[in-house]
C-alpha cells in the first residue's frame, strides 16, 4: 500500500499546479499555430512539444533526475548546448549555407536598412533599464529586437543565463508573429504612393563577388566587433561552403542535416526550459512586453530609414520603404511580409528580391549588435 | 487594486547617461560596420571591371568602356538562364534515330471483315 501511495505521489496528477496547466496550454497553442497557420512550424512544433515535456509535473529533485534544471538529467545535458552557446553558431553555419547574399551585393546601399532596423535592440535596452533590469539583462532582452533567435540565445547565454528561456521563447514567438506585428506599423508609417514605388531589378552578381563577400564581410565585421565572431564566423563559413561550389557536400550537410538536428534539440530544450516553477515570473511577463516593443521599434526603424534615404535618392533609384521592415532578421518572414504588403498596394510590384537584401543584412546587423553588447558589458 | 505602475514599474531615473551612451555607441557601431560593408561592395564591382575597362580604353572603344562597369541586368541574366535551361532540357542523352512507332499492315481477320460489318446486317438496311 505504501508503494502505491508513493507511486501516486510521484505521478503528474499529484504534482500539478495551475502554472503547469497554463504552460501546457501555451505549448498546445504553439503546436496549433504551427500546424493550423504554419507559423514557423520547424521551430514552434519542437518548442511547443518541449513546453509539454518541461511542464509535465513531477517531483523536482526527487532523485530521478528528470527536470531540465536537474544535474544529470538527459534534458540538462542537451540544455548545455543552449547555456554554453554551442547551438547558435551551428545554426548560423546552416543559415550561411542556405543564404544567398546576391540581392545584398547587387544593391549594397540596402545593407543600411539592416543596420537601421536594429533600432529596437537599443531602444528596448533603455526600456529594460527603466524597468529595473540590470545592464546585462537589459542588453539580453533588447536583442529580441534583432528578431534573430540564435543571436538572442547566444547573447543571453553569455550575459544573463537565467533569462535564456524567457528571451528565447519571446524571440521565437514574435518571429512567428511577424506577419501580424509588422503590417500595421508598415502601413502607419508609409503613404500609399510610397508603398507603390517600383524598384529597379537587381543586377546579376558574379561568382567572384559571391566568394569574396563572406571573406571580406567576416574580416570587416570581425575586426570591428570581435564579440560577433562565433556567430558571424560560422555564418560566413557556411556561405563560403555554398558559394565556393567545391564543397557542395559540406554545404548540403550544413544546410540540411546539421541545422535540422540542432533545431530539433534547441527547440525542445528551449521549450522544456519553460518549466512553470521557474518560468512563470513577473520578469518573464515584462520580457514579453519588452520583446513586442523591440519588434515594433525595429520595424519602424527600418521603414523610417528607407524614407530618409529616399530624400537623397534620384527618381528611379528610390527605395520602397516597405522593404525597410525586412531589416529585422526574421528570415525570410519579414521579407515575405514586405512582398505581401507591396502586392496589396500594387499587384504588379514584387518586392521579395529587394527585401531579401535588408533581411540578410539584418542577420549580420543583429549579430554585430550582439558582439558590441558583449564587448561593452562583459 | 493593481495599478499600471505595479504591472510596469517604470523608473526613468534608473536610466543614466552611461546607458544612453552605450545604446548610442552600439547603434552607431552597427551602422558603421554595415556602412563600411556597403561601401566595400559598392567599390568591388568597379575594381573587378577595372581591367576590362582599361583594355577597352587601350583599344579606344569608348562605347564598350562605358558598358564595362555595368554588370548584366538581372532581367537579362534571367532570360539567358531560361534559354539555357530550355536548351539543356531539350537535349537527350542518346538518340538512336530508330522510330518506335511503325505502321503495321492490316492483315485480314473476321473482326475487320467488310463482309461481316454491322452495316451489312439486314436489320440496319432500309
Amino acid at each position: 500500500m505504501d508503494r502505491l501511495i508513493q507511486f501516486i505521489g510521484y505521478s503528474g496528477f499529484a504534482n500539478i499546479t495551475p502554472g503547469h496547466l497554463l504552460m501546457i496550454l501555451v505549448g498546445m497553442v504553439f503546436i496549433y499555430l504551427a500546424i493550423r497557420y504554419e507559423y514557423q512550424p520547424t521551430l514552434l512544433i519542437p518548442i511547443g512539444f518541449g513546453i509539454l515535456i518541461g511542464n509535465t509535473p513531477f517531483i523536482e529533485h526527487g532523485g530521478m533526475a528528470l527536470g531540465i534544471y536537474e544535474d544529470g538529467s538527459v534534458m540538462n545535458y542537451l540544455y548545455q548546448g543552449v547555456l554554453k552557446g554551442i547551438f547558435p553558431p551551428l545554426i548560423f553555419l546552416g543559415i550561411g549555407a542556405m543564404t544567398d547574399f546576391s540581392p545584398l551585393i547587387s544593391n549594397p546601399k540596402l545593407i543600411l536598412l539592416g543596420a537601421a532596423a536594429q533600432l529596437g535592440i537599443f531602444m528596448t535596452y533603455i526600456g529594460a533599464i527603466s524597468l529595473g533590469f540590470t545592464n546585462s539583462e537589459s542588453a539580453s532582452i533588447g536583442i529580441i529586437g534583432g528578431a534573430d533567435g540564435p543571436t538572442a540565445i547566444f547573447l543571453s547565454s553569455r550575459l544573463a543565463p537565467h533569462l535564456v528561456a524567457s528571451i528565447a521563447i519571446a524571440a521565437y514567438t514574435y518571429m512567428a508573429l511577424v506577419p501580424l506585428i509588422q503590417p500595421p506599423i508598415m502601413r502607419l508609417l508609409t503613404t500609399k504612393n510610397e508603398r507603390r514605388i517600383k524598384m529597379k531589378p537587381p543586377r546579376s552578381v558574379t561568382k567572384l563577388e559571391k566568394v569574396m563577400f563572406p571573406v571580406f564581410a567576416l574580416l570587416l565585421t570581425g575586426f570591428i566587433a570581435p564579440g560577433s565572431l562565433p556567430l558571424l564566423g560560422m555564418l560566413f563559413l557556411g556561405n563560403l561552403l555554398k558559394e565556393s561550389m567545391v564543397t557542395k557536400r559540406l554545404a548540403e550537410t550544413a544546410k540540411n542535416t546539421l541545422i535540422d538536428i540542432v533545431t530539433i534539440i534547441l527547440g525542445v530544450t528551449i521549450g522544456a526550459s519553460t518549466q512553470a516553477t521557474t518560468f512563470l515570473t513577473q520578469s518573464s511577463a515584462l520580457i514579453f512586453i519588452l520583446g513586442a516593443t523591440a519588434f515594433m521599434f525595429s520595424t519602424a526603424g527600418g521603414v523610417l530609414f528607407a524614407k530618409f534615404m529616399n530624400l537623397f535618392l534620384k527618381e528611379g533609384n528610390k527605395i520602397n520603404p516597405l522593404i525597410g521592415a525586412a531589416g529585422v532578421a526574421a528570415v525570410p518572414e519579414s521579407a515575405r511580409v514586405a512582398q505581401v504588403e507591396g502586392l496589396k498596394a500594387d499587384p504588379t510590384n514584387h518586392l521579395i528580391m529587394h527585401a531579401m537584401a535588408p533581411n540578410v543584412a539584418g542577420v549580420i546587423g543583429s549579430a554585430v549588435a550582439a558582439g558590441i553588447m558583449m564587448s561593452l558589458l562583459l | 487594486m493593481t495599478t499600471i505602475q505595479q504591472i510596469l514599474p517604470i523608473d526613468l531615473s534608473a536610466i543614466r547617461s552611461e546607458h544612453l551612451a552605450q545604446a548610442l555607441t552600439g547603434y552607431s557601431v552597427v551602422f558603421l560596420s554595415l556602412f563600411l560593408l556597403a561601401l566595400l561592395f559598392s567599390v568591388i564591382p568597379k575594381v573587378l571591371s577595372w581591367n576590362v575597362r582599361r583594355r577597352f580604353d587601350d583599344e579606344g572603344d569608348a562605347a564598350k568602356k562605358a558598358l564595362a562597369g555595368n554588370m548584366i541586368p538581372g532581367e537579362v541574366s534571367a532570360a539567358i538562364g531560361v534559354a539555357i535551361s530550355l536548351y539543356l532540357n531539350e537535349l537527350h542523352d542518346q538518340d538512336t534515330a530508330i522510330l518506335t512507332i511503325k505502321k503495321v499492315g492490316k492483315s485480314y481477320t473476321p473482326w475487320n471483315s467488310k463482309i461481316y460489318n454491322v452495316i451489312n446486317f439486314k436489320g440496319f438496311q432500309r
